[in-house]
């Protein structure tokens, strides 16, 4: 989907720049690359520390955010899924998001006031602020082999942020969890059961 | 005991002289500027036209550098280390972010490609852009 978009909105100005949140690059690239049907031709970053979800105050994915030419934030992070295949859990049209986008590039329609933007973009507390330093430092202790350090600051991360996704889950496989197996569904539960935080609109 | 320790700082990471000393580094003045662009001077720490008020001097300094643990309290701003690994991370204070996303200014970054190759959201200034973030997980 994200590449049928760029190719029909690029030729009007827009640029799809996609950004993993990953910290195996081997896997990184076997997504984009071996088991994407379709080749990619927008550029594919790799953000091992979280660098972007700091910064952008990004607490899931599939999120996206609009920048405009001046470099300016029109729609704050949240979620956009590419299809509805998985939207008995993320409750989330994804064609709300594909057709406002293209309002946006081809008409110049902003989809929301700079009030609107501010009162939906998530801030970072302390708490999860603290959550990402231990995380970042977990990962880098990982990539020296330092695993029982790395643990103990990724336990601390997980207990700072409870319902950030790009911590809870995205940890996983760094924990030797399987994202997609009995991990995933507690957290998604425990999420659920705090009234769903940090989901966009 | 004199060591090394990498400073990972935003998008940079520093090595520096550090002496780990219970749950904390103690870092020269002149290295923490390196690594950070703080710099300690007599209204407190300072950068570019920034000074934070540093309320207890002594327990900030000592004689083989600062304390990485209180100078980023001073800041405001999370640290996660591991003394005897010679690695920190310094974050970013959560009131700056606040007041980043606030402005609605696009925050600046430069990444590594699937190559390798470095590319920043201002390479494609003057266009619209969507950023997409994703993972495998």
């Amino acid at each position: 989907m994200w590449q049928e978009l760029h190719e029909e909105l690029g030729p009007q100005g827009l640029v799809i720049v996609a950004v993993a949140l990953d910290e195996d690059l081997d896997t990184i690239r076997h997504c984009a690359r071996d088991e994407s049907p379709v080749t990619l031709t927008y550029p594919v970053l790799v953000d091992r520390d979280h660098l972007l979800a700091e910064h952008y105050g990004i607490v899931n994915v599939p999120t996206t955010v609009w920048i405009d030419e001046q470099g300016r934030i029109v729609r704050p992070p949240a979620i956009a899924p590419a299809d509805d295949k998985f939207r008995d859990f993320t409750k989330v049209d994804s064609s709300l998001h594909h057709t406002a986008l293209r309002r946006w590039v081809r008409d110049g329609v902003a989809p929301l006031s700079d009030a609107e933007i501010r009162a939906r973009q998530e801030l970072p507390d302390a708490d999860v602020q603290q959550a990402r330093a231990e995380r970042r430092l977990a990962v880098h202790l990982l990539r020296r082999g330092d695993t029982d350090r790395a643990q103990a600051h990724l336990a601390a991360a997980l207990a700072l942020a409870p319902n950030d996704w790009t911590i809870q889950r995205g940890s996983m496989p760094l924990r030797g969890e399987d994202p997609f197996g009995q991990a995933f569904f507690d957290f998604y539960e425990s999420w659920e059961a705090a009234g769903r935080p940090g989901y966009g609109a | 005991m004199s060591a090394r320790a990498t400073l990972l700082d935003d998008d940079r990471a520093v090595e520096v002289r550090a002496t780990p000393r219970a749950d904390t580094f103690f870092v020269p003045a002149d290295e923490l500027e390196r690594a950070t662009g703080w710099a300690l001077k007599p209204e407190g720490l300072c950068r570019a036209d920034v000074c934070v008020p540093v309320r207890d001097r002594d327990a900030l300094v000592a004689d083989d550098g600062l304390d990485l643990r209180m100078f980023a309290g001073t800041l405001g701003r999370p640290v996660a280390l591991e003394p005897d690994a010679g690695i920190a991370v310094l974050g970013e204070a959560p009131t700056t972010l606040r007041g980043d996303l606030d402005s609605l200014v696009a925050p600046a970054f430069t990444l590594p490609d699937l190559d390798g190759r470095s590319v920043s959201l201002s390479d494609f200034d003057g266009r619209k852009r969507l950023l997409f973030a994703w993972a495998s997980w």
